[in-house]
């Protein structure tokens, strides 16, 4: 296990093929390795890997959206009026970069710099998320979730409506479902083929992270007192199923998860400061950071599931070997 | 980590001098650092490096409830925001919310109630009302998000005094204190408030709620048996009027009273409360009446019981503690004045009033 302190938060960390890669409120971005970038003048608010599997694309409170490699750092495009970035995502698969601003979502090809695709919401937009094959793309807003095609630029969205303001979104790894985090601690969901309603509540706590694991047929979330896991098994994903919950403590809650959704294996960081990994299907927790302190608000793991990083609240860091 | 990061809200419609007050704010000498959150983005003439712009999208909750109404602009605002803070090396000091004329100050007061997340790292501390006191007579007659700013507020700015007579200044004052009889009106030219009258005023604070004077309820400036206080905001000889003279303003203001559809009810009892039956008392009535009470504040005096219970309400959410224990030679006495729309007032003060031991 390795570890460092930043005097900025870290506000987000990614694994890109070669390691951890931690994103900070003072609009910095550091390597692993040492290697330093300090291309935002602000705070970076999201961050996702490229999809070269080269560094990382940060989104900043100065409206730009900035590639971040070892060795150099350059803007790929910036908000109009300088807007937030407040959401990205990307697509190794298509080779696409999202983000949002405002009530506008762009895209971006990661291999032509003349392309540029740019879709207007009616309201804010909170969450960015590819599907898995990176031709569509599903944003959280007020009100539901909007499908857009990736490339095509007019276009009107498929809107998948449901009352309440959303602010969050994935998809699931066979493309199948979109689920949203919502507001009012609780996630909604819609079968995509008949825009079915999935409604799953029961959450003491706004849910932070979703994350997909055990080849898509679990979703992991935070915002209880321990990790809740859906079952997305068959056609009718977590329709009619109890959720389970792992590593119940009473006296913290969960304040992330990260997982792979290849891989069996579920990260989790505590409102408390731990950090714990865990095997589903398994028995136990393998503490990674058994030290209580400052609340967890970053989680990342590799691609392979190998590596876990996380950040707390007081700018300490950490990485080790899952 | 850090302490919560106070807010303050500035509301006022267009021209009544918001962007004056604010740059005063940012360029007075306090060694302060302030984010601003404008209601429009990239708005010209003010004069900070931390603005940032928010929609005024207001979300309403998926349980249907008004009251839970927020501002989902400010959530996400305030959570970038609280991304530059950092331990011992703050980003900034405090957040100056401005809105427009048309906002609702009741779910950007409830968005720092009901979200979590911004509750656990910011604390409201107060809600300035600006009205221009040339055009605010219009406006309240017009406009019910006009009415309803000023009734929320925990102070009010009459700015642009220079503009008009002390004659009508003394009507649109007892207009002001009739919608909101809590909040202090201070009396500005060009938006010159000192900034300790806009600034960490405490107006959700229940260990600040130390006074609250419903019969007192000091008439307007000008008007007869105002006494001046502390909150007059304003040298005393700068007006030097004649009291006969507005004496007769008196009659002539409420000759011409405009029954607005908010106002504020002041409550007050001598004997002590039975607490129990008071606490079910104010739940029931912020249950069923929560929509139409804009804010609410009181001291009561609980029967058995040496400290003051303190409550504060905005619509439905409900504050209250005990505080401080009675002085042994301080007046025991309950209090509490509640601004609404459509309140029965005769129907409030019986009920108060049931609640004695």
């Amino acid at each position: 296990m390795r570890t460092s302190n930043f005097d900025a938060q870290i506000t987000a960390i990614v694994f890109d093929a070669e390691g951890a890669i931690f994103a900070l409120g003072d609009g910095s971005v550091r390597f692993e390795g040492g290697e330093f970038s300090a291309a935002h003048d602000g705070a970076i608010l999201c961050a996702v890997a490229h999809p070269s599997g080269d560094g990382v694309i940060t989104g900043g409170d100065d409206g730009r959206l900035i590639w971040h490699r070892r060795t150099d750092a350059g803007v790929l495009a910036t908000s109009a009026r300088g807007q937030w970035i407040d959401a990205v995502d990307a697509s190794a698969e298509s080779g696409l970069i999202a983000f949002s601003a405002g009530k506008i979502l762009t895209v971006l090809d990661a291999k032509d710099a003349g392309f540029r695709r740019d879709f207007q919401h009616e309201h804010t937009v909170s969450g960015v998320a590819f599907e898995p094959k990176g031709r569509r793309i599903a944003t959280s807003t007020y009100g539901g979730a909007a499908l857009w095609f990736a490339r095509i630029a007019e276009q009107r969205p498929t809107f998948l409506k449901w009352a309440g303001s959303h602010t969050a979104v994935t998809f699931s790894p066979d493309g199948t479902f979109v689920v949203t985090a919502m507001q009012d601690s609780q996630l909604h969901g819609w079968r995509l083929k008949d825009q079915k309603n999935l409604r799953m509540g029961g959450y003491p706590s706004k849910v932070r992270a979703m994350s997909f694991l055990s080849n898509g047929q679990l979703l992991a979330t935070s915002g209880a007192q321990g990790a809740v896991l859906w079952p997305f098994v068959g056609a009718n994903g977590p329709m009619g199923r109890e959720a389970t919950e792992i590593g119940f403590d009473e006296g913290s809650l969960v304040a992330l998860v990260a997982s792979q959704p290849k891989h069996g294996v579920l990260a989790a960081g505590l409102s408390d400061g731990r950090v714990w990994l865990a095997d589903p299907a398994g028995q136990g927790l393998n503490f990674l950071k058994a030290d209580r302190g400052a609340p967890i608000t970053a989680l990342a793991m590799s691609a392979d599931a190998t590596r876990v990083a996380w950040a707390d609240e007081d700018g300490n860091a950490g990485v080790a070997e899952a | 980590m850090t302490d919560k990061i106070p807010v303050t809200v500035l509301t006022g419609y267009l021209g009544a001098g918001k962007t004056t007050l604010l740059n005063r704010i940012l360029t007075e000498d306090h060694g302060k650092r302030y984010a601003v959150i404008v209601n429009e983005f990239g708005e010209i003439g003010i004069d900070n490096d931390l603005v940032v712009g928010a929609d005024e999208d207001v979300f309403e909750m998926n349980n249907g409830c008004v009251c839970c109404t927020v501002r989902g602009d400010l959530i996400r605002v305030v959570a970038g925001l609280m991304k530059r803070q950092r331990p011992g090396k703050p980003a900034f000091d405090a957040i100056i919310v401005e809105t427009t004329g048309l906002a609702d100050p009741g779910p950007v007061a409830q968005t720092f109630f009901v979200d979590e997340d911004v509750k656990a790292k910011t604390q409201l501390d107060s809600v300035t009302a600006l009205v221009d006191a040339k055009h605010v007579m219009a406006r309240l007659d017009d406009s019910k998000e006009a009415r309803e700013q000023v009734a929320f507020a925990d102070r009010i700015i009459l700015n642009k005094v220079d503009l008009v007579d002390e004659a009508e200044l003394v009507a649109v004052e007892a207009r002001l204190r009739r919608l909101n009889p809590l909040a202090p009106i201070t009396r500005a030219e060009r938006a010159n408030v000192p900034l300790d009258q806009v600034l960490g005023l405490g107006g959700f604070d229940l260990g600040r709620i130390l006074d609250i004077n419903p019969e007192f309820a000091n008439p307007a400036h000008g008007e007869h048996g105002h006494v001046h206080d502390e909150h007059c905001g304003h040298d005393h000889h700068d007006h030097d009027h004649d009291h006969d003279h507005a004496h007769d303003h008196h009659h002539g203001a409420r000759g011409h009273a405009h029954e607005d559809d908010i106002k504020g009810i002041s409550l007050s009892l001598d004997r002590p409360m039975d607490g129990t039956r008071f606490t079910a008392w104010l739940d029931r009535l912020l249950g069923e009446q929560g929509q139409n009470i804009l804010r609410a504040k009181g001291i009561i005096d609980v029967n058995g019981e040496d400290r003051r219970l303190v409550f504060q309400a905005v619509h439905m959410i409900l504050e209250g503690d005990l505080q401080k224990p009675w002085g042994a030679n301080e007046r025991r006495w309950s209090r509490a004045v509640f601004i609404g729309r459509e309140l029965d007032e005769a129907a409030l003060r019986a009920g108060f009033e049931a609640c004695a031991a």
